[in-house]
């Protein structure tokens, strides 16, 4: 009795889950780049991966959307080791938004929006009207309707990051990675983006350097430092004054948010170590000492 | 520029550019060191296609016309036409707007190729010394003899394919001086080997290979045009049903593999695709530069986003067409080599791009 009981409990989670990631490394000539990551996601549910630069932030995505193959460890999608898809079959699934695109770029907005059909399309098959109307829909999604025919050399970088997650939109994913999607973005974009992003209601893993808009954004983070990962969970979980202050090497207060309670970090400035001949990684004694009398400051 | 306009411009241009497609032939057949006016080519054509037996003054006419002249017509398209297909791909596929079969060293490296197998004959290793590698036509077009000079060819073109992406190291971004240092290094490479080669074979052999690297339509018969049709004809189907596949390698490798294309087996098989257009091409007409860099960009800039294969090949072959006219009549009764003509172009289109590329 109780065991079926717990056979159903068991599907009823692993239904529910999105993706999971046991236990995988990744190496380059020996050099861990990211060291035995754990972590696992619901579906519907937006994960922000946060962390200092160089901390494997853009590995961890790679390895998520099958650029590199980790050295160890298996990741699951819907209950399915990714190394089984097949690669067309993969990218009708998992969506993604890079940060850049190559200089030498010669396409307009629908142009690049309709590239996302291309898992969907056989060799001998063309443009529908129904891939049209797709297509059509997806740039006014994302505000570009008026701007869908101009070259994408010309858009703003606002404007293309729009228009890249239209291409993905198009693709119509399960589960869409974006790599940094807030960077070079002004304010207003950052929030657009990434609302957008969540209006979508798929299953999403952005990493994001703002730790104030993963707060606010995201349901879970992941934090990464040194390829590790230092700790997961909701973002007040994960965004405390003692493991921001040790990743980051900065001095902080965390309160809760005015508007939805979340986690608002705020800085202190001034008590940097600014000795940059040492790694930036390893706190020096003098970062020590500024983080202690950070506290007490903050205290007083 | 709003699409409906631009879709109305673009039919406009397709009409306009299968009607000069037709015309072109027969206007390109009356030039030539032959006085053979508009008037006489269709006459030949209508005696040709009826079988009238009754000419004995235009007789003389109508073999020019089709002994000589279309079948060097038609080279010279598909040579233009699988030029241009292999400088728009290559450019894709490399995301790099400067690459061409002659810069990337593909040219030099068939014509090395195609210049070993050269000297083998003529040394008479294989007990063929007659003459040069064009009279070899008296041969059905795939029996081994004419098939040698092409598959040296391409052996020497895949093998400095190979040598350029081992040299500048692709997958990497933003590789574009690299990739073209490494072809300019490439294509010196053969280059001295080719002279080489040219260097301790006998001065007959030495000049009639000279004049076939220029490149020129000059030899063209209908057995030597088959393969190349059949090549280029086939690389272009296969060329239009990968195209979306392509387009997405333009989006750089990390893109083009998260839409699902497997980036390196797709490169690679395109790489080998264009030297193999090129290897046929150098083989039966000899080194003609620039053309594949040329005419993507002008369709490009005709046509910004579309990557119409099929009309980048036409004009590709439309424009051959007429530079070999030019070739032609340019000295009056002297033909010039079509390369010579296509690189003092290409070199100033080449510092036209560098200069305004963005």
């Amino acid at each position: 009795m109780s065991s079926s009981i717990d056979a159903v409990i068991v599907t009823s989670q692993s239904d529910n889950l999105a993706l999971s990631v046991n236990g995988i490394s990744w190496h380059v000539d020996d050099v861990a780049i990211l060291a035995d990551i754990s972590f696992s996601l619901n579906k519907k549910q937006m994960l922000g991966v946060i962390g200092p630069n160089g901390a494997g932030k853009s590995s961890l995505l790679r390895c998520l959307y099958r650029y590199i193959t980790p050295t160890q460890g298996q990741i699951r999608l819907f209950d399915q080791d990714i190394s089984q898809f097949k690669g067309k079959a993969f990218a009708t699934q998992v969506a993604v938004v890079q940060q850049d695109t190559p200089q030498f770029f010669d396409m307009n907005t629908s142009q690049l929006v309709a590239m996302g059909l291309t898992p969907h399309k056989g060799m001998f098959d063309g443009h529908t009207a129904a891939d049209n109307q797709l297509i059509n829909d997806a740039i006014q999604k994302v505000g570009l309707t008026d701007k869908a025919f101009l070259q994408y050399s010309q858009l703003s970088g606002g404007e293309k990051q729009r228009a890249l997650i239209a291409r993905a939109i198009v693709q119509r994913p399960k589960l869409l990675i974006l790599d940094e999607p807030t960077n070079h973005l002004d304010i207003r974009y950052q929030i657009q983006i990434l609302e957008l992003v969540k209006s979508l209601g798929i299953t999403v893993i952005a990493s994001i350097h703002d730790l104030n808009l993963a707060s606010a954004m995201c349901d879970t983070l992941v934090l990464l430092n040194k390829g590790r990962l230092v700790s997961q969970g909701t973002p007040s979980a994960v965004l405390t004054e003692a493991q921001i202050g040790k990743v980051f090497e900065v001095c902080c207060e965390v309160k809760p948010h005015p508007q939805h309670a979340k986690p608002l970090v705020n800085y202190f400035y001034g008590y940097m170590s600014h000795s940059l001949s040492q790694s930036p990684f390893q706190p020096s004694p003098k970062a020590e000492q500024d983080s202690s009398l950070c506290d007490s400051e903050v205290q007083r | 520029m709003s699409p409906v306009k631009d879709q109305y411009r673009y039919r406009l241009f397709l009409c306009l550019l299968s009607l000069f497609a037709a015309l072109s032939p027969i206007a390109a057949a009356s030039f030539g060191a032959a006085n053979i006016s508009f008037h006489d080519v269709i006459q030949a054509i209508g005696q040709h296609l009826s079988w009238q037996d009754n000419a004995q003054s235009s007789g003389i006419t109508e073999r020019i016309v089709f002994e000589l002249r279309f079948p060097r017509i038609v080279l010279a398209f598909v040579a233009g036409a699988g030029l241009a297909l292999a400088g728009s791909v290559l450019q894709t596929v490399t995301c790099n707007p400067l690459a061409d079969p002659y810069l990337f060293g593909i040219s030099s490296g068939a014509s090395f190729g195609a210049v070993l197998v050269f000297s083998f004959l003529s040394s008479g290793l294989f007990n063929l010394t007659q003459g040069t590698a064009m009279s070899l036509g008296q041969l059905e077009w795939w029996s081994w003899q004419n098939l040698l000079l092409p598959i040296g060819a391409f052996a020497g073109a895949s093998l400095s394919v190979l040598l350029v992406l081992s040299l500048s190291g692709l997958g990497r971004s933003s590789q574009i001086e690299r990739m073209l240092l490494s072809g300019v290094a490439t294509s010196f490479l053969f280059g001295s080997l080719t002279s080489l080669l040219l260097y301790f074979s006998s001065p007959q052999a030495t000049a009639s290979v000279l004049f076939w690297s220029l490149g020129s339509f000059a030899k063209a018969n209908w057995t030597g045009v088959i393969l190349p049709s059949v090549i280029v004809l086939g690389s272009l189907a296969i060329i239009v049903v990968f195209k979306r596949q392509i387009v997405a390698l333009q989006a750089g490798d990390e893109t083009a593999h998260t839409l699902g294309v497997n980036v390196a087996k797709l490169r690679l098989n395109m790489l080998l695709l264009c030297s193999l257009i090129t290897a046929v091409l150098v083989a039966s007409c000899g080194g003609i530069g620039f053309v594949g860099l040329m005419i993507p960009h002008c369709v490009r800039l005709l046509f910004p986003g579309r990557q119409p294969m099929i009309v980048t090949a036409i004009v590709g072959g439309l424009f051959m067409v007429w530079i070999d006219v030019v070739a032609r009549c340019i000295l009056g009764n002297q033909e010039l080599p079509v390369g010579i003509i296509t690189a003092a172009i290409g070199s100033v289109f080449f510092l036209f791009i560098l200069r305004y590329r963005r």
